[in-house]
């Protein structure tokens, strides 16, 4: 069965089982519908090949009867035929309308659950082990891998088309002579083979190469942006430009080979059809079929050669489905089990070990040091991102890398210098600390945080939208947020890296007043990076790195 | 060549004239449909003559090879166009975006690299659009005046199926392509939520939040993914009404054809139609579609391409003049302030540069030190105070940074971006004054030895290096160093120190860093 040939479980890679499941979860799910959009293919494919040859016999026969006059005419039966073609037409139109819907409605479905599967597997590894993957590249990278894998669905129906269309056609051919037949077997069977080597040589060596010019070109393009001071001051825009015109050039020329290899197999595939069609009707005057019988053969020659053209095309994607495959069989890794599964269950009266300072519950500590000094390194292995902080971290007796990342989190609330909202409401935001927090759990929050007369001025106070990365808000107003956030979690230790920078003196005194309230009344330890004085006013005990 | 980038020229007209040059091909190709025509004509009614069979057979064969060639050349010479177009797009865009870069600020460096990008985005629609669509307006008319040839009547069955086309496509075209463009956008929005989960995950994950968003994602993809069905139903009617007049056009010239062969017409034959003639006929029914069918395959080539265009055809500005040679004899800034676009800002600052020496701006990070250097080079505008220069006119200013520029080709190439008519010997000078001696002695051919273009196999402190050897060979007297210690082991910064120091008997060096050693070692410093 053609069907086999779906490139979607090739790969052999670490993480291709777990992708593999994944999408034969959603394919079995989808089973039916897949295979609804392939018997419409496979129908539209038969309709194609039905009327072209059905056509040409009803021509032939029609002529030889109407020349032949009298009883051949009387005799003949136009009606059959020329229902046959418009119902045929019929059939192609519905079939290829039906094939699309169907093949689409299966990739979505299939897709809208690997999504969020995805989105699981990623989320169920320990973030120490992730940072590759969450690089803004890969991440862009992510999306064209998703749709790579639509199409190749999407593309799935063309296989058995391909061999409904060919099984008709060698049918037909049979009617004018097992020799038409044969030939027009090992016609539709040498197509493949053919077009699976102009695949290998001419369209998938320069379609990786073109891939590759692609990330050197983004790479350059980034290193030359991050010098744009020197463009400017020297006056550079213009040898850089012709810099990266020259790396732009060279994938143009990777990927005019590619289009190239897709010429030639695009000219493969134009030119077997009319030379199927010309063997066939040689071997059938060689077996003495008739006009009308040898028209049939080699109308359905054509047609059948047609039919097989996107199935091939397909084929053509198979390299590139398959290196997508890959990247997304490593973002479905199934996740190892952590170090060390939670040997803390309790988390609340417990005392920290940070860098020589013993810290009861509820105790404060600054971390003080130059920027580069691994202030927030410290913070961040603290609350499980990662685990290169050299400085000695005791969570109870345990040290913080070899601490699962789940006791971690149920431990420490992290508001990051950098801080990723969610493209969402400023509630949404909020409400990503913990479930089920009302409204006013909420406002109080953003008091603390002193933000929450900036959400009252927005025109649609907690419902405002904040686009992808929180686009219209401030620098200053994004690390509020995440602070606020931070609060809701109610952990029993807080981790504040730079919390007021961006933020004018007045401002920034009256959030250290109520974040020192918050903290007496709550009971919640604080660690805290800052260069600035007023924040460090909180916590009296320091900490000096670098 | 036109070179039209602005937003003034309606999309897809006036381009180059190998756009046409495509164009052409796909038109001849319907020649070689005609020739597979007429050999199926020859073969079919000269049954049973060997001759006009393997005449016709060698005419068939002969197309298809015809076809084959006319086609790829074709896709390559659309290829081709794309490729000239790309090329004129960055040759008109990229400079500014580059030039500009840094005075408009980080996103605008986002801006930029995603402008690469853009530019990427019309490939389809100069290599394969617009070639295609051009040449569907011909032929199909082609193909009708072919066939005309041998019945009129089969072209004008033809003819008259572009009737109900024309009033199908006005109906449900126009409904299937917003309901394309819009399912275009709920997927969109739908990759983009998923990138963004994705890269809030740390947090998502820190609040045990993965399985509230997980289910949010499920919900919002199942969706999107019905609601994309929906939209589907009515998106593949154009395409549906496309193939059933396609094959209704085959079908209503083989029931004409084999019913006048029959002479059962129901109305007085208009035409004598021979066996020959209705083949040929028959065979050209198919190709009458074909253009508009192809056309319709590269729709999706359409709609990124001219989204891409849209987003390409803004007013750039214009690329700005680096400043006219001036002397330089000091410079000050006096309660100068800057802005920033969240309304914070830096200063009020007053500082004095002389002539020669070495001051040094600090103040912890995000306290504005590097824009004010960026004021003083001129490239960002001071919102309050004023920046005075003794010599009366701005000097411009030689500039290196924590992660200097390195372009492909040698040191000395690198070296010379500074000033484009360093000579050897300055060049040479320049490079000992920086102390790069170390590093020319370490690779073979000295100066010129070759980098590549991300300065592969240059350390921290060499890369800086070969940015104050660029500043030192522009014959600049006013440098601008931003962090140049930042992140360097203690030995090699207090080599660059050193350096820094020698460099000051001769220049004046506005500093930008928080490096205690390097503070303790200027001549006069600021604090922000």
């Amino acid at each position: 069965m053609t069907a086999r040939a779906q490139p979607l479980t090739t790969s052999a890679q670490p993480g291709a089982a777990a992708l593999d499941a994944l999408l034969a979860a959603g394919r079995q799910r989808r089973a039916a519908g897949l295979a609804r959009a392939s018997l419409a293919a496979a129908l539209a494919a038969v309709a194609g090949v039905g009327l072209l040859g059905l056509a040409g016999w009803f021509l032939a026969g029609a002529a030889l009867a109407g020349a032949a006059g009298g009883a051949a005419l009387a005799a003949y039966n136009y009606l059959l035929p020329s229902a046959g073609i418009r119902l045929a037409a019929v059939v192609r139109t519905g079939g290829r309308y039906l094939e699309r819907l169907w093949s689409h409605a299966a990739a979505l479905a299939t897709l809208a659950e690997l999504r969020p599967a995805l989105f699981a597997r990623a989320a169920a590894r320990d973030p120490r082990r992730l940072a590759a993957m969450a690089t803004a590249e890969g991440l862009a990278r992510l999306t064209g891998d998703v749709d790579a894998l639509e199409d190749a669905i999407i593309r799935a129906p063309a296989g058995p088309a391909a061999l409904a269309g060919a099984v008709l056609a060698v049918l037909l051919a049979l009617c004018a002579g097992w020799q038409p037949a044969l030939v027009m077997a090992l016609g539709l069977a040498a197509l493949a083979p053919a077009a699976r080597q102009i695949a290998r040589r001419h369209i998938d060596t320069p379609a990786a190469a073109a891939r590759e010019a692609a990330g050197a070109l983004k790479a350059a393009t980034t290193a030359v942006l991050a010098a744009g001071a020197e463009i400017a001051v020297y006056g550079l825009a213009e040898a850089v430009s012709a810099d990266i015109a020259a790396l732009a050039a060279a994938m143009d020329r990777e990927r005019s080979r590619m289009a190239r290899g897709d010429a030639r197999l695009a000219g493969l595939l134009v030119a077997a059809g009319p030379a199927l069609a010309a063997l066939v009707a040689l071997a059938a005057a060689a077996a003495g079929a008739s006009a009308a019988l040898a028209a049939l053969a080699a109308l359905a020659a054509a047609g059948a050669a047609e039919a097989q053209g996107s199935w091939h095309r397909a084929r053509a994607r198979e390299a590139a489905v398959a290196s997508a495959h890959a990247r997304l069989a490593a973002l479905a890794e199934v996740p190892e089990p952590e170090a060390n599964p939670d040997p803390l269950p309790q988390a609340a009266g417990e005392s920290l070990l940070v860098g020589g300072h013993a810290l009861a519950p509820g105790g404060r500590l600054a971390l003080i040091g130059r920027s580069g000094s691994g202030k927030t390194r410290l913070l961040e292995t603290l609350a499980g991102w990662r685990a290169d902080a050299p400085e000695t971290l005791l969570v109870a007796g345990e040290p913080a890398i070899s601490t699962g990342f789940a006791a971690l989190a149920a431990r420490f609330a992290l508001a990051p210098q950098a801080p990723a909202l969610l493209a969402g409401t400023i509630a949404d935001n909020l409400r990503l600390a913990a479930p089920g927090l009302a409204d006013e759990a909420l406002w109080a929050a953003l008091e603390v945080a002193c933000l929450a007369d900036d959400v009252r001025a927005l025109p649609a106070g907690l419902a405002e939208w904040l686009g992808e990365g929180a686009g219209q808000f401030s620098g200053g107003q994004r690390k509020r947020l995440a602070l606020a956030r931070a609060l809701l979690a109610g952990r029993p230790w807080l981790l504040l890296d730079e919390p007021t920078e961006g933020l004018d003196a007045a401002t920034e005194a009256q959030l250290v007043a109520r974040l020192g309230h918050w903290l007496d009344a709550t009971g919640t330890g604080l660690i805290l990076a800052s260069h600035r004085a007023a924040p460090l006013a909180l916590a009296p005990a320091r900490l000096h790195l670098g | 060549m036109t070179g039209q980038v602005s937003g003034a020229e309606p999309l897809g007209h006036d381009k180059p004239a190998i756009a046409r040059r495509a164009s052409f091909w796909w038109l001849l190709d319907v020649a070689g449909a005609a020739l597979f025509a007429a050999g199926l004509a020859l073969l079919v009614a000269g049954w049973g003559n060997a001759q006009s069979v393997y005449a016709g057979a060698g005419a068939i064969v002969l197309a298809g090879l015809l076809r084959a060639a006319v086609q790829a050349k074709a896709l390559d010479v659309g290829m081709a166009a794309a490729v000239a177009e790309k090329a004129q797009l960055r040759a008109a865009r990229l400079p500014v975006l580059f030039g500009t870069a840094f005075s408009r600020g980080r996103m605008a460096g986002e801006d930029a690299a995603r402008a690469v990008d853009t530019i990427e985005a019309i490939e389809g629609l100069g290599a394969r659009y617009r070639p295609l669509s051009r040449a569907a307006r011909v032929a199909p008319l082609l193909v009708a005046g072919l066939v005309a040839l041998a019945s009129p009547v089969a072209a004008g069955i033809m003819l008259v199926t572009l009737l109900p086309f024309g009033l199908g496509m006005a109906l449900a075209g126009t409904a299937a392509r917003v309901s394309a463009d819009r399912q275009l956008a709920a997927i969109g929005r739908l990759n983009g939520l998923f990138l963004d989960r994705l890269r809030a995950l740390p947090e998502v994950r820190s609040f045990g939040a993965e399985d509230r968003v997980g289910r949010q994602l499920a919900m919002a993809s199942d969706e999107v993914s019905q609601r994309t069905i929906a939209l589907f139903r009515v998106a593949f009617v154009s395409g549906g009404i496309l193939e059933f007049l396609a094959a209704l056009s085959v079908a209503l010239v083989a029931v004409y054809c084999g019913f006048s062969l029959l002479g059962e017409l129901p109305f007085p034959p208009p035409e004598a139609l021979g066996l020959a003639a209705a083949f040929f006929a028959l065979a050209m029914a198919p190709e009458f579609y074909l253009p508009m069918r192809r056309l319709a395959a590269a729709y999706h080539d359409r709609q990124t391409g001219e989204a891409a265009m849209l987003a390409l055809s803004d007013e750039l500005p214009p690329l700005p003049a680096p400043l006219p040679p001036a002397p330089f004899a000091g410079l000050q800034l006096q309660a100068a302030e800057i802005a920033y676009e969240n309304g914070v800002s830096v200063g009020p600052v007053s500082l004095v540069v002389p002539e020669r020496g070495l001051v040094v701006i600090h103040g912890p990070t995000g306290s504005g030190k590097s824009s004010l250097l960026a004021a003083v080079a001129g490239l960002r505008p001071l919102a309050g105070g004023a920046l005075l220069w003794e010599a009366g006119a701005p000097a411009p200013a030689a500039w290196a940074g924590q992660r200097p520029l390195v372009l492909a080709g040698t040191i000395a190439r690198n070296i010379a971006l500074g000033r484009a008519d360093a000579t050897p010997a300055e060049i040479a000078a320049a490079a000992e004054a920086a102390g790069l001696a170390p590093l020319l002695a370490s690779r073979p051919g000295g100066l010129e030895a070759m980098l590549d273009a991300d300065g592969s196999g240059l350390s921290g402190g060499e890369r800086r290096r070969l940015g104050i050897a660029r500043a030192l060979a522009s014959a600049r007297p006013l440098l601008l160093l931003d962090e140049p210690t930042a992140d360097l082991d203690r030995a090699t910064a207090a080599a660059l120190i050193a350096t820094l120091q020698a460099l000051a008997r001769t220049h004046a060096l506005l500093v930008a860093s928080h490096d205690p050693a390097l503070i303790a070692a200027a001549d006069a410093e600021v604090a922000l």
